[in-house]
């Protein structure tokens, strides 16, 4: 499917503290990517949303909220996966006939959500509670992604010798891309000081390794490249993409350090026809630092074990040898599991951004969505129209 | 109310109740494969290393290593606040399977991954018994 469907149209709804439904996030930003795109709602046919959060954002609310009937529509439950599986689903839904026009995308509600009480504040939980661990968790005080994600943090220490150090590099350069970004939830400047003095969660993870609780959604348009070519934006072609899931489980053999990404991006970057090396911006999902470093090594980027030392040189700020999250990504623009990691990588592509912020020359663009309990991984490779 | 009344106690599965059954008279019980030998636990039908289907609950040495953990500062259930810190452990069992556990019963900083420990059981609350892990 290289080269064959683009994204035309893109968009955030408005990021942080919004006080807002997910469902109304959602739509917010649906309605601008098709603004964006110069289409109208009654040109979308299809339809793929990320499915059940606190609140279902399931594909038949959009509808309903955007007033259409669609020829295609569905709900993932890929997790933090299921962003760049729809925009995959999307291609393969237009290329079987079953739809010309795929909206994608998804919203949440976080900071609303989890401040509404000072109980839901302190808990922080974001999982239906019928789908809550019932044993082997509760019972030893096991709460939350920070937990599992640092169990692979504190491991990829104890194999690779990588330090908090590395982890902090992660922090201060996405930090450094939010300050550029007006829309980043993140405004104050961050230091390895600062970084380091901060309060432990799970340790080794204290604060600035976690990403936000913030509110904010995100939306795609797909349609074939050939259509794209006559509509407002500059297309950014679907190149690749790829999935795999560790499916056996997070704890399973070496899977919380050598992650689902090695799968997915040898996938990606073969139906893409690139490699590591052609990539010009990454935009890595980042629920916690160390997830950034495990994906470094898993997309090929460094050996296995170099991703801190990478991290540390500088190698992912804007001028890097990789700039990486180049919007503040989920540890400083926004945690949208994922989705705005593809509005930015389509918004480098498109060259339109103000020189603070354009990737110099960005032609390839790499996406990585990480997720459904931390074993499903999708990968998404970007470029401009020839 | 005390904050001791709040802590969770596990609620077993249909597929669990006899581990935690054993757990109660300070035992540690895993479906063992009776075809190839390899423990699977949670419990499943079949064997996933062979297909079989020849479970037979088996008692464990409660001898393992510590794979990876973490040390939780933060509190995200109120029976916790008098908790922290403690060490959430990932173990590796000498049968096989891997689980989740605290580390109990020595200094925090002194845990580390590969580290050999031996299960311990700590009540929960009202008697209820949970396997926890220390150095061996």
């Amino acid at each position: 499917m290289r080269d064959k469907y683009a994204i035309v149209g893109t968009a955030t709804s408005d990021l942080g503290r919004t006080g807002m439904d997910s469902l109304a996030l959602l739509e917010q930003a649906m309605r601008r990517a098709i603004d964006d795109a110069g289409l109208k709602v009654s040109d979308i046919d299809g339809i793929i949303c990320r499915g059940p959060d606190n609140i279902y954002t399931q594909h038949q609310r959009m509808g309903a909220r955007l007033g259409i009937d669609v020829r295609f529509s569905t709900t993932l439950t890929n997790g933090g996966a299921s962003q760049i599986l729809s925009v995959a689903l999307a291609c393969m839904a237009i290329d079987a006939g079953l739809a010309t026009t795929v909206i994608t995308g998804y919203g949440r509600n976080s900071w609303t959500r989890t401040h509404a009480s000072e109980g839901t504040r302190t808990s922080m939980e974001l999982t239906p509670d019928d789908q809550l661990p019932r044993e082997f968790a509760p019972e030893y005080g096991y709460f939350g992604a920070v937990a599992t994600h640092a169990f692979g943090a504190r491991r990829h220490m104890f194999e690779y010798g990588t330090k908090r150090e590395h982890f902090g590099a992660v922090a201060l350069a996405f930090r450094e891309h939010a300050l550029r970004n007006p829309n980043a939830v993140m405004k104050k400047p961050l230091s390895l000081e600062d970084y380091l003095s901060a309060r432990l969660i799970a340790e080794p993870y204290g604060l600035f390794d976690c990403s936000l609780v913030s509110d904010g959604a995100g939306a795609t348009i797909v349609t074939s490249l050939e259509r794209a070519k006559s509509l407002k934006q500059p297309p950014v072609v679907i190149k690749g993409f790829g999935t795999f899931n560790n499916t056996r489980g997070w704890l399973v053999d070496d899977h919380m350090i050598r992650t689902a990404a090695i799968g997915s991006s040898q996938q990606a970057f073969k139906m893409a026809g690139v490699g590591p090396k052609d990539v010009d911006t990454a935009q890595i999902y980042d629920c916690f630092t160390g997830m950034v470093i495990a994906q470094l090594e898993d997309y090929g980027f460094v050996e296995k074990g170099g991703g801190g030392p990478f991290a540390a040189s500088g190698a992912l700020r804007l001028d890097g040898a990789l700039p990486t999250n180049t919007a503040g990504g989920q540890l400083s623009e926004a945690h949208v599991e994922g989705m705005l990691q593809i509005v930015e990588g389509v918004r480098q592509l498109r060259h339109t951004y103000p020189p603070e912020r354009q990737v110099k020359d960005a032609e390839i663009a790499l996406v990585s969505g990480h997720g459904g309990n931390t074993v499903c991984h999708s990968s998404l490779i970007l470029g401009r129209a020839a | 109310m005390s904050v001791a009344e709040l802590l969770p106690l596990p609620e077993p599965s249909i597929e669990t109740e006899p581990f935690w059954a054993a757990v109660q008279e300070r035992k540690l019980l895993m479906p063992k494969c009776g075809k190839c030998g390899k423990v699977t636990f949670p419990p499943t039908v079949a064997c996933p290393h062979c297909d079989a289907q020849a479970f037979a609950w088996t008692q464990m040495s409660g001898r393992g290593k510590v794979f990876s953990f973490v040390v939780m500062h933060r509190v995200y259930r109120a029976a916790f606040k008098e908790k922290v810190p403690y060490v959430i452990a990932v173990i590796d069992l000498e049968e096989g399977p891997r689980i989740i556990s605290n580390v109990v019963g020595m200094p925090i900083d002194e845990v580390q991954c590969e580290m050999p420990v031996k299960v311990v059981y700590e009540e929960v609350r009202d008697g209820y018994l949970i396997p926890k892990f220390t150095r061996r």
